[in-house]
Protein backbone atom coordinates (compact mmCIF):
# COMPACT_ATOMS: atom_id res chain seq x y z
CA UNK A 1 0.00 0.00 0.00
CA UNK A 2 1.60 3.17 -1.19
CA UNK A 3 0.61 6.32 1.04
CA UNK A 4 0.99 10.20 0.14
CA UNK A 5 0.28 12.29 2.36
CA UNK A 6 0.06 16.18 1.37
CA UNK A 7 -1.36 19.25 3.28
CA UNK A 8 -3.24 21.91 1.07
CA UNK A 9 -4.18 25.01 3.92
CA UNK A 10 -5.81 23.33 6.60
CA UNK A 11 -6.93 19.96 4.98
CA UNK A 12 -4.43 16.48 4.83
CA UNK A 13 -4.97 14.82 1.53
CA UNK A 14 -3.87 11.23 1.88
CA UNK A 15 -4.15 8.59 -1.68
CA UNK A 16 -4.12 5.32 -0.70
CA UNK A 17 -2.76 2.74 -3.82
CA UNK A 18 -2.55 -0.47 -3.67
CA UNK A 19 -3.34 -3.49 -1.44
CA UNK A 20 -3.97 -3.15 2.05
CA UNK A 21 -3.21 -6.89 4.65
CA UNK A 22 -1.66 -8.18 7.38
CA UNK A 23 1.82 -8.29 5.52
CA UNK A 24 1.78 -4.48 5.49
CA UNK A 25 -0.15 -2.98 8.07
CA UNK A 26 2.25 -2.58 10.46
CA UNK A 27 3.86 0.30 7.23
CA UNK A 28 0.54 1.52 7.06
CA UNK A 29 0.07 2.36 10.78
CA UNK A 30 3.64 4.29 10.21
CA UNK A 31 2.42 5.66 7.33
CA UNK A 32 -0.71 7.30 8.83
CA UNK A 33 0.93 7.90 12.67
CA UNK A 34 1.34 11.72 11.55
CA UNK A 35 -2.25 11.93 11.18
CA UNK A 36 -2.91 10.69 14.60
CA UNK A 37 -0.89 14.11 15.97
CA UNK A 38 -3.11 16.66 14.35
CA UNK A 39 -4.85 19.34 16.05
CA UNK A 40 -8.12 19.39 15.10
CA UNK A 41 -7.43 17.29 11.87
CA UNK A 42 -9.23 17.38 8.65
CA UNK A 43 -8.36 14.22 6.44
CA UNK A 44 -9.45 13.38 2.79
CA UNK A 45 -8.39 10.00 1.76
CA UNK A 46 -8.49 9.29 -1.97
CA UNK A 47 -8.93 5.52 -2.02
CA UNK A 48 -9.54 5.08 -5.79
CA UNK A 49 -6.32 2.73 -6.16
CA UNK A 50 -7.04 1.40 -3.11
CA UNK A 51 -7.54 -2.13 -3.95
CA UNK A 52 -8.42 -4.36 -1.29
CA UNK A 53 -8.48 -3.98 2.81
CA UNK A 54 -8.09 -6.92 5.58
CA UNK A 55 -9.69 -6.72 9.08
CA UNK A 56 -6.07 -5.34 9.74
CA UNK A 57 -6.29 -2.70 7.62
CA UNK A 58 -9.86 -1.88 9.34
CA UNK A 59 -8.38 -1.65 12.54
CA UNK A 60 -6.30 1.29 11.94
CA UNK A 61 -9.54 3.31 9.67
CA UNK A 62 -11.25 2.88 13.45
CA UNK A 63 -8.29 3.65 15.70
CA UNK A 64 -7.98 6.68 13.03
CA UNK A 65 -11.44 7.82 13.26
CA UNK A 66 -11.41 7.77 17.04
CA UNK A 67 -8.10 9.90 17.41
CA UNK A 68 -10.01 12.54 14.87
CA UNK A 69 -13.23 12.27 16.87
CA UNK A 70 -11.31 12.95 19.94
CA UNK A 71 -9.79 15.48 18.37
CA UNK A 72 -12.88 17.19 16.93
CA UNK A 73 -11.40 16.79 13.60
CA UNK A 74 -13.09 15.66 10.46
CA UNK A 75 -12.19 12.67 8.28
CA UNK A 76 -13.64 11.67 4.58
CA UNK A 77 -13.41 8.75 2.35
CA UNK A 78 -13.70 9.22 -0.90
CA UNK A 79 -14.10 7.13 -4.36
CA UNK A 80 -14.04 3.67 -2.83
CA UNK A 81 -14.02 0.66 -5.14
CA UNK A 82 -17.51 -0.93 -4.77
CA UNK A 83 -15.84 -4.42 -3.24
CA UNK A 84 -13.74 -2.41 -1.01
CA UNK A 85 -16.86 -0.25 0.39
CA UNK A 86 -19.04 -3.51 1.01
CA UNK A 87 -15.90 -4.64 3.62
CA UNK A 88 -16.79 -1.46 5.52
CA UNK A 89 -20.78 -1.73 4.86
CA UNK A 90 -20.41 -5.30 6.17
CA UNK A 91 -18.36 -4.65 9.23
CA UNK A 92 -20.53 -0.89 10.03
CA UNK A 93 -17.77 0.78 9.55
CA UNK A 94 -19.46 3.07 7.11
CA UNK A 95 -21.80 3.84 9.95
CA UNK A 96 -19.37 5.44 11.54
CA UNK A 97 -16.55 6.21 8.72
CA UNK A 98 -17.94 9.19 6.43
CA UNK A 99 -17.46 7.28 3.09
CA UNK A 100 -18.34 9.37 -0.04
CA UNK B 1 -4.93 -30.00 -3.40
CA UNK B 2 -3.43 -30.08 0.26
CA UNK B 3 -0.38 -28.17 1.17
CA UNK B 4 1.58 -28.08 4.39
CA UNK B 5 3.64 -25.34 5.85
CA UNK B 6 5.53 -25.34 8.27
CA UNK B 7 6.80 -23.28 10.37
CA UNK B 8 4.24 -21.03 9.43
CA UNK B 9 5.86 -17.62 11.66
CA UNK B 10 6.15 -15.14 8.96
CA UNK B 11 4.37 -17.56 5.93
CA UNK B 12 1.05 -15.83 6.22
CA UNK B 13 1.60 -14.45 2.73
CA UNK B 14 2.77 -17.90 0.92
CA UNK B 15 0.01 -19.72 2.69
CA UNK B 16 -2.62 -17.35 1.43
CA UNK B 17 -0.73 -16.95 -2.14
CA UNK B 18 -0.45 -21.39 -2.28
CA UNK B 19 -4.25 -21.63 -2.03
CA UNK B 20 -5.18 -18.61 -4.13
CA UNK B 21 -3.11 -20.40 -6.79
CA UNK B 22 -5.26 -23.81 -6.40
CA UNK B 23 -6.71 -24.84 -9.36
CA UNK B 24 -9.70 -25.16 -7.71
CA UNK B 25 -9.83 -21.17 -7.22
CA UNK B 26 -12.47 -19.34 -9.84
CA UNK B 27 -11.84 -16.99 -11.87
CA UNK B 28 -14.28 -14.42 -10.92
CA UNK B 29 -12.48 -11.24 -9.69
CA UNK B 30 -15.14 -10.54 -7.38
CA UNK B 31 -15.53 -13.62 -5.95
CA UNK B 32 -11.35 -14.14 -5.86
CA UNK B 33 -11.79 -10.70 -3.52
CA UNK B 34 -14.20 -12.24 -1.19
CA UNK B 35 -12.35 -15.59 -1.31
CA UNK B 36 -9.01 -13.69 -0.10
CA UNK B 37 -9.85 -11.86 2.37
CA UNK B 38 -11.39 -15.16 4.21
CA UNK B 39 -8.20 -17.06 3.40
CA UNK B 40 -5.86 -14.22 4.94
CA UNK B 41 -8.30 -13.76 8.07
CA UNK B 42 -8.45 -17.46 8.30
CA UNK B 43 -4.78 -18.02 7.84
CA UNK B 44 -3.97 -14.96 10.54
CA UNK B 45 -6.04 -16.06 12.65
CA UNK B 46 -4.26 -19.70 12.99
CA UNK B 47 -0.56 -17.96 13.50
CA UNK B 48 -2.11 -15.40 15.66
CA UNK B 49 -3.70 -17.85 18.15
CA UNK B 50 -3.18 -22.25 17.41
CA UNK B 51 0.43 -21.56 18.46
CA UNK B 52 0.11 -18.52 20.39
CA UNK B 53 2.56 -17.17 18.24
CA UNK B 54 5.20 -20.05 18.33
CA UNK B 55 5.66 -21.74 15.65
CA UNK B 56 3.96 -25.45 14.36
CA UNK B 57 2.66 -26.11 10.88
CA UNK B 58 -0.75 -25.72 9.31
CA UNK B 59 -1.93 -27.98 6.79
CA UNK B 60 -4.03 -26.07 3.84
CA UNK B 61 -6.29 -27.37 1.10
CA UNK B 62 -9.22 -26.92 -1.28
CA UNK B 63 -11.18 -28.95 -3.38
CA UNK B 64 -15.12 -28.76 -4.87
CA UNK B 65 -17.95 -31.03 -4.39
CA UNK B 66 -20.74 -29.93 -7.03
CA UNK B 67 -21.45 -25.77 -6.93
CA UNK B 68 -18.95 -25.29 -3.42
CA UNK B 69 -15.77 -24.75 -3.31
CA UNK B 70 -14.16 -25.96 0.51
CA UNK B 71 -11.04 -24.22 1.60
CA UNK B 72 -9.60 -26.20 4.84
CA UNK B 73 -6.81 -25.69 7.66
CA UNK B 74 -5.20 -27.43 10.12
CA UNK B 75 -3.15 -27.41 12.44
CA UNK B 76 -2.23 -29.18 16.04
CA UNK B 77 -2.19 -25.88 18.07
CA UNK B 78 -4.35 -25.88 21.36
CA UNK B 79 -7.83 -26.16 20.61
CA UNK B 80 -9.44 -22.90 19.47
CA UNK B 81 -12.22 -22.68 17.69
CA UNK B 82 -12.94 -19.02 16.29
CA UNK B 83 -16.23 -19.42 15.76
CA UNK B 84 -17.04 -19.88 19.32
CA UNK B 85 -16.51 -15.67 19.75
CA UNK B 86 -19.43 -13.38 20.31
CA UNK B 87 -20.33 -11.46 16.47
CA UNK B 88 -19.04 -7.61 17.10
CA UNK B 89 -22.34 -5.32 17.62
CA UNK B 90 -22.02 -2.99 14.24
CA UNK B 91 -24.25 -0.81 15.17
CA UNK B 92 -21.74 0.84 18.00
CA UNK B 93 -20.40 4.30 17.57
CA UNK B 94 -16.61 5.05 16.85
CA UNK B 95 -15.61 5.52 20.20
CA UNK B 96 -17.58 2.25 21.87
CA UNK B 97 -16.56 0.04 18.92
CA UNK B 98 -13.55 -1.79 20.53
CA UNK B 99 -10.56 -2.52 17.90
CA UNK B 100 -9.96 -5.48 16.05
CA UNK B 101 -12.08 -8.89 16.41
CA UNK B 102 -13.48 -8.83 12.80
CA UNK B 103 -11.48 -10.95 11.01
CA UNK B 104 -13.79 -14.21 11.37
CA UNK B 105 -16.88 -11.79 11.35
CA UNK B 106 -15.59 -11.25 8.05
CA UNK B 107 -15.00 -15.25 6.43
CA UNK B 108 -18.78 -15.61 8.21
CA UNK B 109 -20.43 -13.16 6.75
CA UNK B 110 -18.80 -13.59 2.58
CA UNK B 111 -18.65 -17.63 3.31
CA UNK B 112 -21.72 -19.53 3.29
CA UNK B 113 -20.81 -21.83 5.19
CA UNK B 114 -18.24 -22.33 8.17
CA UNK B 115 -17.11 -24.83 10.16
CA UNK B 116 -15.10 -25.76 13.25
CA UNK B 117 -13.53 -29.24 14.89
CA UNK B 118 -10.85 -30.85 17.07
CA UNK B 119 -10.28 -34.15 16.04
CA UNK B 120 -7.55 -36.28 16.20
CA UNK B 121 -5.54 -33.83 17.42
CA UNK B 122 -6.11 -31.26 15.34
CA UNK B 123 -7.95 -27.78 14.72
CA UNK B 124 -9.97 -28.08 11.78
CA UNK B 125 -11.51 -25.09 10.22
CA UNK B 126 -13.46 -25.83 6.52
CA UNK B 127 -15.27 -22.68 5.11
CA UNK B 128 -17.37 -23.37 1.77
CA UNK B 129 -18.45 -21.31 -0.64
CA UNK B 130 -20.89 -21.76 -3.56
CA UNK B 131 -18.90 -20.64 -6.66
CA UNK B 132 -21.35 -21.33 -9.43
Amino acid sequence: MDVIITQEADKTMVVLNGRLDTTNADRFQQDIAPLMNMDKPDIEFDCTDMEYTSSQGLRLFLMLQKNVNARQGKMIMKNMKPQVKEIFDITGFSNIITII
Amino acid sequence: MKVRFEPIAGKTAQIIEALMASDDMPLNDELRFKLRLCIEEAVENVVDYAYEGGNGFVEVGTYIKGNELFITLEDSGKPFNPLDKDDPDITLSAEDRPIGGLGIFLCKQLMDEMAYAYENGRNKLTMKKNIN
